[in-house]
């Protein structure tokens, strides 16, 4: 293991305190999400408010943490294995979903599952496009779109922190036009 | 009581995935996110064993909350699973983010289902 060189107050590897980030995230997200099932009275129609809510918010929020470290922030290194990989991964839950998507259907009740996935899905995806439109500063034209980092200035660590190291993660489509547009500096 | 159990299991399965999905992705040298997938997959599995034993066969409370609500809850993940299928499509993977949309609810329900029937008989 190399020791921290030049004073640096890193005593510990790099990889365990990015896993430390990630359990203590994932501490919090799990309790936060037990609060909201705690808190949210059932249905008297069966609808799972609690994990549909858990989820939408979850991935809002995972769109908005990850896009604001990966293509605004300047470089971080733990804020996205602690925000985003623990937090958000463990205040959402994919599992719950699916058994109560399959119980709900064992009682008869086709319809009641059938729009919960659908709300669920369309409601999911739209709320993580939303957060990577809030981090970009898209939905104000020509306000909070500050400088965009240099791409060589992000993290190699934190740039592949998320599954998919080779993933482009560059400019999409979209941003040609904000480059043509002089909002770049 | 409780809660130090769900602190401790959501940590736990936070990092699992992590380790998991990691270990997925550098195996298969994918662009898709398989290893959401493979964690989101087999956690529905475990999770729908749990609750069709719980049902079944009576597990504590306690036991269904620290391990299917903190541990496989935590495990699992919606909102990388919306993040993904929502970068596939804008980087104009249109087919892979579909799929990906298609494979994880399908196979999700099954496992689920599969785990449920498991439960329920064991």
């Amino acid at each position: 293991m190399p020791a921290a060189s030049n004073g640096d107050v890193r005593r510990f590897p790099e990889p365990a305190v990015r896993l430390v980030a990630i359990a203590a995230g994932g501490s919090l997200g799990t309790l936060a999400r037990y609060g909201v099932e705690r808190a949210i009275v059932p249905s008297p129609l069966g609808f799972p408010w609690a994990t549909f809510a858990v989820n939408v918010t979850g991935s809002l929020l995972v769109a908005l943490v990850v896009t604001l470290v990966v293509e605004r922030w300047p470089p971080t290194r733990y804020v996205r294995p602690f925000a985003a990989i623990g937090f958000c991964g463990g205040f959402t839950t994919f599992s719950t979903l699916m058994v109560e998507l399959v119980q709900q259907g064992q009682h008869g009740r086709g319809g009641a599952a059938a729009v919960y996935l659908t709300a669920s899905l369309v409601v999911g995806l739209a709320a993580a496009a939303l957060g990577m439109a809030l981090a970009r500063g898209r939905l104000l034209p020509g306000a909070g779109a500050g400088p965009l980092p240099d791409p060589d200035d992000v993290d190699p660590l934190e740039a592949s922190a998320h599954h998919r190291p080779d993933r482009p993660v560059g400019p999409s489509p979209i941003d040609a036009g904000r480059d043509a547009g002089g909002a770049r500096p | 009581m409780i809660i130090g159990g769900l602190m401790m299991a959501g940590g736990a399965g936070a990092v699992l995935r992590y380790l998991i999905d990691h270990l997925v992705q550098r195996m298969t040298g994918s662009d898709v996110p398989v290893g959401i997938m493979v964690v989101n997959l087999t956690g529905s599995l475990v999770l729908g064993f749990l609750t069709g034993s719980a049902l079944h066969h009576g597990v504590s409370p306690l036991w269904l909350t620290v391990i299917g609500t903190g541990l496989i809850g935590s495990y699992t993940t919606f909102s990388s699973f919306m993040f993904d299928t929502v970068g596939l499509a804008e980087h104009d993977q249109w087919a892979w983010s579909v799929a990906n949309l298609v494979a994880n609810l399908v196979l999700g329900v099954g496992a689920a289902a599969l785990g449920l029937a498991l439960g329920s008989l064991t």
